[in-house]
């Protein structure tokens, strides 16, 4: 109880809350850009930590993360481009409900999801986190082929009208992912002799390209051709959930925050991962199915639930194995180190207290992102005034920023606009262009498990199903693979029927 | 006060910020010196804690820019085809020789001229506490005796890591009952952990904390001599590795033809960080030892572990 109470008091001093606020608004702002994310952001006020003490400084940069974390959702549900890859999901049915006039609804839906799913990762966090390690553990190369693979199942859900077309679409993405230096052998693949091209295909410019690119071509040939629809000044009216709205989903909402956590937890896995997962199973288990995509306030629910559950999540192998989930908790990792915290079994014995402060500041900064983007929504929905072709060129410079600031290389910009163009073919063939991302986000992650499973196996195929739990992954996949095809021969005899039913009446 | 004496005023006070900051003698660096960092982890750790302490001691700041990607070749082809003038310099380590040697660059270590090393990171070996190996020798001794293979986690082919763990296999004659896992930076420690692996050479910051829980044993580290984060551990070579000795260092480079003058303003403020209490103090949680050498010695170290690094990629046929 001493410990607890010296933690609370160096927490929630004065200057370790504002560093949790201003870590929050600088995530927030970095998140809800489109081409910056709070990765850069961390980076940035990573050098300020060195000289705060350790609890402000951890504030600074669990307050960006989690900032970050949330602010993705701003761009993907106004603008129709995801602000970080963990909210692409987010896009599918977040920018039909702004289409529709309910931008603030989803806005206001997505902070207060997110805060509940990061609070109840905290949760799971406090009270199982031996447990959780454990369990995370036991996640080798066969586990996570199996996840990843049952992610890729996904691509069903997300095909909109064709399989074909979202398995087109999918196998693209894959392929892209794999220019460059290949991390396993060594080995440079499809980079023509090039140094540059080693650098392969960043996951962001990729996202930026395929979201934001074909967006802004789109709002100038409608600008030519005159057929800009104006927003009146009524569509961006403030509109905040209802308790009701909450209540009718918060089984959606524990179910997509245990889908975040755990996921959260496997090291190598991450936020876009969850974020799909979730997002598939909300729509699988919704009874009106068929309104997603077309702007189901669920569809907003499940992936910004389970972003959030994430951060919580992947704390649980960052403090207790010192296993970094993804560059963002990398550089967590790194002003944890400065400070003289080394994560690992023996933080939790070493260093009660901080444990304890780095759970106050998580409470700290969901209330800080609570309070910032609920009171920020007014503004934020302005921007719907702008008309869209001046709003695509501000896109347009913004993105070109952002995928420079990624890795600070001009190579990116010239992938984004490539990679842009590329994505409005596709948009006009008609392919769909999430399964695209799935295939980016989800490639290098099936391909490297599955060689390491291999050289573990030492060539042996039969490794494959020598886990219960891939086992079960395997039959889950199959198992939404199954119900879309069962689905749609269903819709197919309906539809005949129909057609049937119209050319008697019309006989009659 | 009319329109047009506001005008002059403004201008005047305009003219003054602009040419105020200029000293009377121009002196290096007049602006912002820019350090790319190669690659995420404990080398941006380093790298971003190196640029805050350099810049203190500076007329400018030096600013840490990440330029990761290709095994470090990315920052070093762009740092590389810069103006020789101390404005661009490289956060630069060994892999300078492992990306020339494995055929990822065209260029060799000669294309940079060393300011100062700063830092050494020693890999360590670790196996599970319980497969019941208290020393290098209990693990040969039971791998030589049986027909089982031994699954050594390391990052991927041709990383330093990797070469390594067969520069140490070899010593100890297991070079060929090995199986080289590769796993990404910060992995291999948890699949220790889960048993899928028997063994991993890695960073001793990733081991220390399971090690003092009791569930790892660390055997050796790859040094000549034995490290300050871990003064119980033996070397590799006291637990009958030969003469093996193998340390990565970190330091700073510019292009080839960047002036002495330069480089040795550079050496002086680098010297300054990397052995201030703050760095020090840092170097223990982050797992490093802050080695500062002045750029004549580093230049011989440069070439030195080219020579080897390039001798072990031939033999182990990754040259391509």
């Amino acid at each position: 109880m001493d410990l607890l109470y010296s933690a609370l008091t160096v927490a929630l001093a004065p200057d370790a809350i504002l560093a949790v606020a201003i870590g929050t608004f600088v995530g927030l702002v970095f998140g809800s850009i489109p081409g910056l994310t709070f990765t850069v952001a961390l980076a940035l006020v990573l050098p300020v930590t060195f000289s705060l003490e350790a609890t402000p400084a951890i504030g600074l940069l669990l307050g960006t993360y989690i900032g970050g974390m949330t602010g993705g959702s701003v761009s993907a549900i106004l603008l129709g481009i995801p602000g970080t890859p963990s909210s692409a999901a987010t896009v599918i049915d977040g920018y039909q409900l702004t289409k529709r006039g309910k931008a603030s609804l989803a806005l206001g839906t997505a902070v207060i999801v997110s805060t509940f799913g990061g609070l109840f990762s905290l949760v799971v966090m406090i009270v199982s986190v031996d447990f959780v390690a454990k369990m995370a553990l036991h996640f080798g190369p066969v586990e996570i082929f199996a996840l990843v693979l049952f992610g890729l199942s996904t691509i069903c859900g997300l095909s909109e009208k064709s399989l074909v077309r979202g398995l087109i679409a999918g196998v693209i993405g894959l392929m892209l992912m794999t220019i460059g230096l290949d991390d396993i052998d060594g080995v440079q693949r499809l980079t023509f002799g090039t140094i540059t091209l080693q650098q392969g295909v960043n996951l962001l410019v990729a996202m930026i390209a395929l979201f934001a690119v074909p967006h802004v071509i789109q709002a100038f040939t409608e600008y030519y051709r005159n057929d800009t629809q104006t927003v009146n000044a009524t569509d961006v009216s403030v509109e905040l959930p209802s308790f009701r709205v909450l209540k009718d989903n918060f089984w959606l909402m524990v179910r997509s925050a245990f889908i975040g956590t755990g996921i959260g937890a496997i090291p190598g896995t991450g936020g876009p991962i969850a974020a799909f997962i979730a997002y598939a199973q909300a729509k699988r288990s919704a009874k009106d199915g068929e309104r997603f995509g077309k702007g189901a306030l669920a569809g907003v629910v499940a992936p910004e639930t389970a972003n959030n559950a994430v951060t919580g999540g992947a704390m649980i192998p960052l403090l207790s194995l010192g296993i970094p989930g993804d560059p963002a908790t990398a550089l967590v990792l790194s002003g944890l180190l400065i400070h003289g915290l080394v994560p690992g079994p023996m933080l939790f014995i070493q260093h009660p207290g901080e444990i304890y402060a780095i759970y106050i500041s998580i409470i700290v900064a969901y209330i800080c992102v609570l309070a910032i983007q609920l009171l920020g929504i007014r503004f934020f929905v302005q921007i719907l005034r702008v008309p869209a072709h001046l709003l695509a060129v501000a896109i347009v410079v913004m993105c070109g920023f952002g995928a420079y600031a990624v890795r600070n290389s001009a190579f990116d910009v010239y992938t984004m606009a490539i990679l842009g163009l590329l994505a409005y073919g596709l948009m006009r063939a008609r392919i769909p262009l999430t399964p695209v991302i799935l295939g980016l986000v989800l490639g290098p992650t099936l391909e490297r498990e599955f060689r390491t499973a291999l050289i573990l196996s030492e060539g042996n195929f039969a490794t494959f199903f020598s886990s219960v739990t891939a086992v079960v992954f395997y039959v889950l996949a199959i198992g939404v693979i199954a119900l879309h095809f069962f689905g749609q021969s269903r819709e197919a005899r309906a539809a005949r029927n129909k057609t049937k039913q119209q050319q008697q009446e019309k006989a009659v | 006060m009319g329109l047009r004496t506001v005008k002059w005023i403004v201008g005047a006070t305009a003219l003054a910020l602009v040419f105020g900051q200029v000293p009377a003698k121009a002196e290096f660096p007049e602006k912002p010196v820019e350090m790319t960092v190669l690659f995420g982890g404990t080398a941006q750790t380093i790298g971003q804690l190196l640029a805050e302490l350099m810049s203190k001691n500076l007329a400018n700041p030096v600013v840490p820019v990440a330029r990761t990607g290709g095994g470090g070749s990315v920052g070093y082809n762009y740092v590389h085809g810069t103006d020789p003038d101390g404005y661009n310099i490289v956060w630069n380590s060994n892999s300078i020789s492992t990306g020339y040697h494995g055929g990822k660059t065209d260029f060799d270590y000669t294309a940079f001229k060393p300011i100062a090393k700063i830092s050494v990171e020693v890999p360590a070996f670790a196996v599970r506490a319980d497969a019941g190996w208290e020393t290098l020798q209990d693990m040969v001794d039971d791998i030589k005796s049986s027909d089982k293979k031994l699954k050594v986690g390391a990052s991927g082919k041709g990383s330093f890591t990797h070469l390594t763990t067969m520069a140490l296999l070899d010593k100890l004659g297991l070079s060929d009952k090995v199986i080289h896992v590769p796993y990404d930076q910060g992995k291999a420690p948890v699949e220790l952990l889960a048993g899928r692996i028997d063994a991993a050479l890695q960073w001793p910051g990733q081991f220390i904390s399971h090690s003092e829980a009791g569930t790892i044993n660390i055997l050796c580290v790859t040094s000549k001599d034995r490290i300050s984060a871990l003064p119980d551990v033996q070397t590799c070579a006291e637990g009958g590795a030969g003469d093996l000795d193998i340390t990565m260092w970190r330091g700073l480079a510019a292009p080839a033809d960047t002036p002495d003058e330069v480089i040795v303003v550079l050496e002086e403020a680098a010297q300054k960080a990397a052995t201030s209490d703050e760095f020090v103090e840092a170097s223990k949680t982050v797992g490093f030892e802050p080695a500062f050498t002045g750029h004549a010695e580093f230049g011989d170290q440069i070439a030195a572990d080219d020579k080897w690094i390039g001798e072990l990629i031939k033999q182990l046929g990754l040259n391509n």
